[in-house]
């Protein structure tokens, strides 16, 4: 289980002059510091996937690089399985995996290597990383090219050897930035199967993305995350139930409306 | 710490464009371009050595003992005769005539009765060409016949003769043995090429490791596995080092090596006689002096390239710090700067001195010391400086 509560980031701005003049207009804007995120706050309990959703600059990424112990927040708390992240981030990568939205591989290196790598950096036995690699080989349908150089990956390959690189050591919670972006229908299938089996094996998933027809087909919960604050917070079944079943009207709708507008489903 | 020093010199070796500059290049263009040089430049010698010149007498054309002497030599040259309209200058412009000598009127080879005799040689100095020498040694014996003509008749003896053309002869008693001879001359040049082959060879793989990182993508998720960022750094910095020293042994070595078999004859004797003269502990002493510097080198490189948003911006910065490195080095080849006074102090020159020094065999160990170990707080400095770049937001994710 994974608790988070009330958030903040703010980024100091290197060049205010040199923002525009819609960057200038956002509320966020204090000054020479930006607050990405003011106020977020969500759970996530065992077996459970949470959606999070937003318009883009909303703060969903800097939320998920909190969440991992890539960034350090200036206010709020983050626990894992009772474990403080910001006060004991190295135990807390442990339980962590995290795939972020670059996707990014080493190219001179192969699938396997590349997985084998993080495998080591987690402590993992060679015979553990071997088996853990064949089983999200079959997974994952990874065979044709995990012994290949990464450089010549298609997105599609490199982001199943980026899931597969995110989840080696078995992590009791996993965090997914947008992880279907750019994949073809094929590579989707495979992605959201995989986030299917994580759920059922009990492991919470938090992953964010703009496809609201994988939230309804995925996700037991939604958090939706507007100018660095939560402005949704419930099941699925609630979100959708805010437009009559709409997800994409009860987004808008979301983003639209305040915080008090939804304090009977927003459960801050 | 060693996982990740592992993962990047691998990465390293699969690279085509490190392995290029680290191995390929000084192993094969380096013997290339000195051969190259070598080969060209005695070609263009031999050439002109061998040249017919074309040449004319203007002024007193008819003097004997001049005619005479050239035509000696009638193979190698081609007498023209110009007629008083031409423009010797603007023939010899256009390579119509090699050189012109003008011969003073009157011409009297009693230099006591008429004086120094002044001769002009007009040629084309510009480019390779042996025309100065060549007139010169043609010349040059019937001088000394006149000179001798005027010193018998003065009724001179040899030793009057040769007081008088060398009034103080200062000769040189040089107390220094070979090996400092040697050292002073090339022990300037070793530490700049070391140091700047090694700045080279870790640019490239410095860049990929910090910026590189970024770039692709994958800088995220090693941050946050469970490896400590201290390790992260270290395992980064040594097998950036490792990849400098690499790159300048190979290089010196390809360079040493292929001097010595293109040169043949003339290098090996002095090398092998400097070599030979150096004694191991020195030589290993040189490449130990080194390793505080690359170290230095690595940590301002990993420090750059982490800062850098990409490859590109990573490079340029990289640009920069080779100005700025080669500066201490370049001061330690100024004519009269020693590793004495404030020169001890200045980071990099110290080492670069002292490297001559060992080469020369003059090295006081103790100072050594104290400069292997001001140079290794130095880098240990900026290490930690790195370490701390590598947990600072506002660098990582600029």
């Amino acid at each position: 289980m994974i608790d988070i509560s009330h958030l903040a980031k703010k980024f100091a701005v290197e060049s205010p002059k040199k923002l525009s003049e819609q960057e200038k207009k956002d509320p966020r804007l204090k000054g020479r510091f930006f607050h990405s995120v003011k106020d977020v706050s969500f759970r996530c309990e065992k077996g459970e996937v949470v959606g999070l959703l937003g318009p883009n600059g909303a703060g969903k990424t800097t939320t998920l690089r909190i969440l991992s112990t890539a960034l350090k927040p200036e206010q709020g708390e983050v626990h894992i399985n009772g474990i403080n992240v910001l006060k004991d981030p190295v135990l807390a990568r442990k339980k962590i995996g995290f795939l972020s939205s670059s996707t990014g591989l080493y190219g001179r290196l192969s699938g396997r290597e590349n997985i084998a790598y993080f495998g080591q950096l987690h402590g993992l036995s060679k015979a553990r990383i071997d088996e853990k690699i064949a089983e999200m080989a079959d997974l994952l349908d990874m065979h044709s090219f995990l012994d290949r150089r990464a450089e010549n990956f298609s997105s599609g390959m490199k982001q199943k050897v980026s899931i597969a690189r995110a989840v080696i050591h078995d992590p009791e919670l996993v965090i997914l930035d947008e992880p279907t972006t750019g994949l073809d229908i094929m590579a989707t299938a495979t992605v959201m199967s995989f986030i299917e089996r994580l759920k059922a094996q009990g492991t919470p998933v938090i992953f964010s993305t703009h496809h609201l027809d994988e939230v309804q087909a995925l996700c037991d919960r939604v958090v939706v995350i507007n100018l660095g604050e939560t402005v949704f917070n419930g099941t699925t079944a609630e979100f959708a139930d805010l437009s009559g079943g709409h997800m994409h009207q009860s987004f808008l709708h979301t983003l639209n409306g305040t915080k008090e507008e939804h304090s009977n489903v927003v459960n801050l | 710490m060693w996982l990740i020093f592992k993962k990047e010199f691998m990465e390293l070796v699969r690279d085509r464009k490190t392995l290029i500059f680290m191995i390929a290049l000084p192993v094969l263009v380096f013997p290339l371009l000195i051969g190259g040089t070598i080969f060209f430049t005695s070609n263009a010698l031999e050439d002109a050595e061998n040249k017919v010149l074309k040449y004319a007498v203007i002024g007193n054309a008819n003097v004997a003992d001049i005619n005479s002497a050239l035509s000696e030599d009638g193979s190698m040259l081609e007498r023209v005769t110009l007629t008083a309209e031409q423009d010797y200058v603007a023939m010899i412009q256009a390579d119509e005539l090699d050189f012109v000598l003008e011969v003073p009127t009157p011409f009297n080879s009693e230099v006591l009765e008429s004086g120094q005799l002044a001769i002009n040689l007009y040629f084309n100095d510009a480019g390779l060409n042996k025309v100065y020498q060549r007139v010169s040694a043609i010349l040059t014996p019937l001088s000394e016949e006149y000179q001798l003509q005027a010193f018998r008749a003065l009724g001179l003896s040899e030793s009057q003769q040769q007081a008088i053309v060398t009034p103080m002869l200062i000769n040189r008693e040089n107390v220094a043995d070979n090996r400092e001879v040697w050292g002073e001359r090339i022990g300037a040049m070793l530490p700049y090429f070391l140091f700047f082959l090694c700045l080279q060879g870790a640019m490239a793989p410095a860049s990929d490791m910090g910026a590189g990182e970024k770039e692709r993508g994958t800088l995220e998720t090693l941050l946050i596995s469970p490896m400590p960022r201290y390790k992260l750094v270290l395992g980064k910095f040594f097998a950036i080092s490792l990849s400098g020293v690499i790159a300048a042994l190979v290089t010196v070595s390809s360079m040493a090596l292929w001097t010595v078999i293109i040169s043949q004859g003339l290098a090996v004797g002095f090398i092998v006689e400097l070599l030979s003269s150096i004694g191991v502990l020195d030589f290993v002493l040189v490449f130990l002096m080194l390793v505080p510097v690359v170290a230095v080198f690595a940590s301002l490189l990993l420090s750059l390239s982490i800062y850098a948003r990409s490859f590109k911006e990573a490079q340029s910065y990289m640009g920069g710090l080779v100005m700025v490195m080669i500066f201490p080095i370049i001061l330690a080849m100024m004519p009269g700067i020693e590793l004495k006074g404030v020169w001890v102090w200045v980071p990099l020159t110290n080492v670069a001195l002292a490297m001559k020094e060992l080469v020369k065999g003059t090295m006081d160990y103790v100072a050594l010391l104290g400069i292997f170990g001001s140079t290794a707080l130095i880098a240990g400095i900026l290490l930690a400086f790195s370490v701390h770049w590598f947990n600072r937001e506002k660098v990582l994710f600029r």
